[in-house]
Order: C-alpha cells, then sequence, then structure tokens
C-alpha cells in the first residue's frame, strides 16, 4: 500500500514538474548556444501583418544565423488564426520551423474560438497551444526575449 | 451536330475526370481560385480595391464611299468619332470572408462605373458586375453562386486589369462578348455619317462581360511534380449581367485546366505553362422577324476553344483557337441579326446570325526586359465570321504594343493595331466590302491604376 501511494506520488511530482519546465527547457535545450532570443507577437486580423511577422523571423535568423538565435512566434487573440492548419502560410511556417523557430498557440484564444465556431479549429502541427499567449510572453521576457511586435 | 457535340463534351470531359480523379492541396492560384476564393486562414474580413483605365484611341479608317462609317472605324462605345479620351473601366469592389475565424465562406462584389459596353446601353451610371459567395465546405467541390465570370476563354476569363493589351481580339470582341438581342425586333442600322444623326449600338442591353448569375462548381488540385489540374462546372442563366433569366432556359458552362507550375511569381503572374479547354452550351431568345409582332424563336448558341499559357521570367506566350455556332453577332448597330444584302431583313438571301458559325484565333507574347520597368507586347488575331457563308469576313489585326510599369500598380499600354477586315467571296469594293475597305489602323494609349486597401 506504502508503495502504491509513493508511485503515485512520484509520478505525479514527475508530471507537475514536466508540466512546469517543459515550454522553457524546449528553447534551452535546442538552442544552447544562441545568444539573440526573440519574441514575435501577432494578435491582428491583418493578413499582411502575418506575412510581416515570418518576414521578421526569417531575416533575423538569416542575419544572425540559425545557430545563434532563438525565435518563437507567439500568436493570440485575432492573430490565432496564423497558426489555422489551414492558413495559407503553412509552407512558410514549415520553413521556419526547419530553421528551429516554435510556434505558441494561445490556449484561452483557442478556447474562445472554439465556443464560438462551436467546434475546435485544426491548428497548425507545429504549433504548440500554451495556457495563454500574453503568459507565455512574459515567460519569455523575463528570460532575457527581445519582444519585437511587427 | 450531336456528334460535333459530343467530341467536345468529351474532350471537356476527360479532363475534367482527370482532375476529379485527382486529389491534394492547393498552392498556386489561377483565374478559378483567384477571383472565386480567398486565401484560407490570412484573408481581410474586407478588402475594397478597385481600378481606373483612362484611354486616348485614334482610328485611321476612311469611311464608304457614300460617306458612312461602321462601327469598327470608330472608337466605341459611342462610336460617334474616330479619336476619343474615355475613362473605359472606373471599378470599386470588396472581397474577403464572411467571417475571419471561417475562411469556408468569401464573397466578391464589383462596380463598374466606366464608359463602357457595359454601362453605354441604358445610359447607365453604374452597373454591377460581380456579385457572389463562394462555400468551400466541400473538399474538391467547391461551390460558388450569384454573378460572376463563367469558365471560358482564358482571354474572357482573365482579369481585365492585368490585360496586356488595349483592345480584346476580334474574335474576342464580336463572338465572345455577348450581345443579347432586344426585347422586340430592332432593324439594323445602315452606316452613318460623322457625326451619327442617330446611335450606331443598336443594343438594349448591356455586353455580357463574360459573366452569367448562376451556380459554379469547381476546383483545383496540386498532383505532385509541379502540375495543377482544376476544373468547373457552371449552370446560369444565360442572360449575362442581367439579374433575371429572360427565357427559362440555361447556360452550360465546362473547364477544365492542367498547369505546370514553375515556381516564382505570383498572383495573376504565377510562372507556368497551363492548357486549358472549355465548352458552352444554352439557347438564346430573339424575335428577329418585322413583323410587327412578339413572335421570339429559341436559337442555339454553343462555343468552344482550347488554348495553352506560358509564362516565366518575363516571357509570357499565348495561343487561343475558339469556335462558335449559332448567334454569331454581326456589329452593334445591327440587333436584327440580318446579313447579307437587305440587312434587317432576316430572311435575306445571305442568311441569318442566329445560325451563323464562326471561328478564331490569337497567338501573343510579352517580353518584359530584366531589371526595367518596360514590355513589349505583341500579338495577331484573326477572326472569320459567318464562317462558311456566302457573306463571310476575315478579319485580322496585329497588335503592337510597349507597357511601362511605373510601379506593379499602375501602368501606361501604348497599342498600334494594323487591322484588315475583308469579306472573302466578294470583290474590292463589292458586297459588303464597300464598308469594310476602309477599315484602318488603330492607335491607343491606356493608363492602368490599381488600388487595393
Amino acid at each position: 500500500m506504502k508503495n502504491r501511494v509513493r508511485i503515485y506520488l512520484l509520478c505525479g511530482l514527475a508530471a507537475f514538474l514536466a508540466a512546469l519546465i517543459t515550454p522553457l527547457s524546449m528553447a534551452q535545450e535546442e538552442k544552447p548556444f544562441a545568444d539573440q532570443k526573440l519574441v514575435l507577437q501577432i494578435s491582428d486580423i491583418d493578413p499582411d501583418k502575418q506575412t510581416l511577422v515570418l518576414n521578421v523571423a526569417s531575416n533575423f535568423i538569416k542575419y544572425y544565423g540559425p545557430d545563434r538565435t532563438d525565435v518563437e512566434i507567439v500568436a493570440f487573440g485575432p492573430g490565432l488564426r496564423l497558426l489555422f492548419a489551414e492558413n495559407s502560410n503553412a509552407g512558410r511556417i514549415d520553413g521556419l520551423t526547419q530553421s528551429g523557430v516554435r510556434f505558441a498557440a494561445c490556449g484561452n484564444t483557442l478556447a474562445k474560438m472554439t465556443a464560438t465556431l462551436g467546434s475546435e479549429p485544426a491548428l497548425n502541427p507545429h504549433a504548440t497551444v500554451v495556457p495563454g499567449g500574453i503568459v507565455r510572453i512574459k515567460e519569455l521576457t523575463d528570460q532575457g526575449y527581445l519582444l519585437v511586435k511587427p | 451536330m450531336r456528334t460535333c457535340l459530343s467530341k467536345k463534351l468529351l474532350l471537356t470531359g476527360v479532363s475534367w475526370l482527370i482532375v476529379t480523379l485527382a486529389s491534394g492541396p492547393v498552392y498556386a492560384a489561377n483565374w478559378l481560385m483567384l477571383q472565386g476564393t480567398e486565401p484560407p486562414g490570412s484573408a481581410d474580413p474586407v478588402r475594397v480595391w478597385g481600378f481606373v483605365q483612362v484611354q486616348y484611341q485614334k482610328d485611321y479608317s476612311d469611311p464608304n464611299p457614300a460617306g458612312g462609317y461602321i462601327p469598327p472605324k470608330l472608337i466605341g462605345p459611342n462610336f460617334t468619332s474616330q479619336s476619343a479620351f474615355n475613362v473605359n473601366r472606373a471599378r470599386i469592389g470588396a472581397r474577403g470572408v464572411a467571417m475571419p475565424l471561417d475562411s469556408n465562406i468569401n464573397y466578391f462584389v464589383l462596380l463598374e462605373m466606366g464608359n463602357n459596353g457595359i454601362t453605354e446601353p441604358g445610359n447607365s451610371f453604374a452597373k454591377l458586375t460581380d456579385a457572389s459567395v463562394t462555400f468551400n465546405h466541400i473538399k474538391g467541390a467547391r461551390v460558388r453562386a450569384g454573378l460572376f465570370k463563367y469558365p471560358g476563354s482564358e482571354e474572357g476569363l482573365q482579369a481585365i486589369h492585368v490585360f496586356d493589351y488595349i483592345n480584346f481580339t476580334w474574335v474576342t470582341a464580336q463572338m465572345m462578348l455577348e450581345r443579347f438581342p432586344n426585347r422586340n425586333y430592332t432593324p439594323n442600322i445602315p452606316p452613318q455619317p460623322l457625326p451619327p444623326p442617330v446611335s450606331l449600338n443598336g443594343f438594349d442591353l448591356p455586353v455580357g462581360a463574360f459573366r452569367d448569375v448562376g451556380v459554379e462548381v469547381f476546383d483545383a488540385f496540386d498532383v505532385g511534380g509541379g502540375w495543377q489540374l482544376s476544373y468547373a462546372g457552371m449552370i446560369g442563366n444565360g442572360n449575362g449581367l442581367n439579374f433575371s433569366d429572360n427565357n427559362g432556359n440555361k447556360n452550360y458552362y465546362l473547364y477544365s485546366s492542367a498547369e505546370k507550375l514553375f515556381g516564382g511569381g505570383q498572383g495573376p503572374r504565377v510562372y507556368g505553362l497551363k492548357f486549358f479547354a472549355w465548352y458552352q452550351d444554352g439557347k438564346r431568345s430573339a424575335d428577329l422577324t418585322n413583323d410587327g409582332t412578339y413572335n421570339p424563336v429559341d436559337y442555339d448558341r454553343e462555343r468552344w476553344g482550347l488554348g495553352a499559357k506560358y509564362l516565366r521570367d518575363g516571357v509570357r506566350v499565348t495561343a487561343e483557337y475558339m469556335k462558335g455556332k449559332g448567334m454569331i453577332w454581326q456589329a452593334p448597330q445591327n440587333p436584327s441579326w440580318g446579313i447579307g444584302p437587305g440587312q434587317g431583313n432576316p430572311a435575306a438571301a445571305g442568311g441569318n446570325g442566329a445560325f451563323a458559325k464562326g471561328a478564331g484565333w490569337y497567338v501573343e507574347g510579352g517580353y518584359r526586359f530584366p531589371g526595367t520597368k518596360w514590355e513589349l507586347d505583341a500579338r495577331y488575331d484573326v477572326y472569320n465570321r459567318l464562317d462558311g457563308n456566302q457573306f463571310e469576313i476575315k478579319f485580322t489585326r496585329t497588335t503592337l504594343g510597349v507597357q511601362y510599369f511605373f510601379n506593379p500598380r499602375v501602368r501606361v499600354a501604348f497599342n498600334y493595331e494594323f487591322r484588315n477586315a475583308d469579306a472573302v467571296n466578294f470583290g474590292s469594293g463589292a458586297g459588303p466590302n464597300a464598308n469594310l475597305d476602309g477599315i484602318g489602323n488603330r492607335l491607343g494609349v491606356q493608363i492602368t491604376g490599381i488600388w487595393s486597401q
């Protein structure tokens, strides 16, 4: 009985730690030598902003090189459309992912959109759902990421 | 006739079948997709856009021996002079997604306020040319409903604001750009002196503008190897820009294309090699008997064609062949459709254009000088009106053009047209050649400005 309780506790602790550190370690483990850290915010409905934010990420990596850069694009509000699976920029997102760019989708926005549409919109497979877009940006800026909203 | 029809249906159907069997994501654009859909997940709810075309044209034709002019010797759509400035197109519209979160429903509206064959009949201030909604819910079978460009020839289907010449080819202007019969018998109008004491446009309704009100099913598929296949099938009123069906007969449209995409270019100027074929069939009601009684008759109207277009790195080559049967239009001043001597009498020896045939083709090319804003264009086009008839007329034209692009949205085009028209079964000055002999060359300058939100 005691052993079973101990196992449950250990499993619970492991799950808690994993949930806590995964978003942070995702960046640090994959980019151990990155010294140029950038978080890009996309929250506008304007489709030109979608193109712009992808261009900025691409140009940033081109200038500093993929090894020195750590870039994450956080989408929330109307900007979450960028990370819809059907989005016409899916090819570019795929290409940037190959260069190490990460894409975070706001869970709060997703829940709201799901309620509006009646079903959850399919997201790009490269998108990682985070609890809140603004919370994610706060976490990254606390770690020294430069926030840019093109 | 039915055998011929079967062959054409087979031609379009085979292409359609290939397309239907294929499947895959769509990455590139073509006219069906460009005009009928919005980019998923990245379209504006409302994108206001439009364009203006301002032109000057001068015609160097001579009148007939009696001093009369026919429309090809005058500047349209008013046919009152041999030189004119004109705001021939001024359009404003909006397109987008009905709801930003739902890319499945798109809309497109466009209003014409320029002076052309759309607005000149009836002296309209403005005319709605497009008002459609597209439903993208079913993969492989998008549905578009409303008023919009029907699937057909490249010259008619393409967006006019990126058209590389000032005037349409003879075959497109006469056989494809449809004129609709007046409700009641209307006699033909003989050649007029200048200034014309009567209007040289005898038609009451606007030109069809390659549009119809109806429902279209279409889609495009990336099938690998850089190839994209498209298809469209449509049923419409067959009554052009006029909202309702005037005779209860529906018009049927089929279209298919296969395009090898090279990568590069964008929007209407995507680099590729496209092959296409299309077919249209319907009936038109017309009262062509001058007996004082309203007694319209249904006439068949059939059109089909095929062609190819190449565009890559500033080099463009297009070739199209088009054929028509029934409702062969004679001229804007001739709504009785009668041909030959005694025009205006449908029982004339020459016959009636409502039963006639026509065929035409063109080949054109353009070259954009690398690193410059200059482009050279050249086109040769032929139209055999009343093909096989005693009064068959062969229209030919060579167009030389230069375009200067101030920026991607504003350009000026210079065209010089070497034109000729000849009634092939008559000598010089005889029969229709009495009026055709003087058709001369034409100079045109046109500025196009496109704007978008």
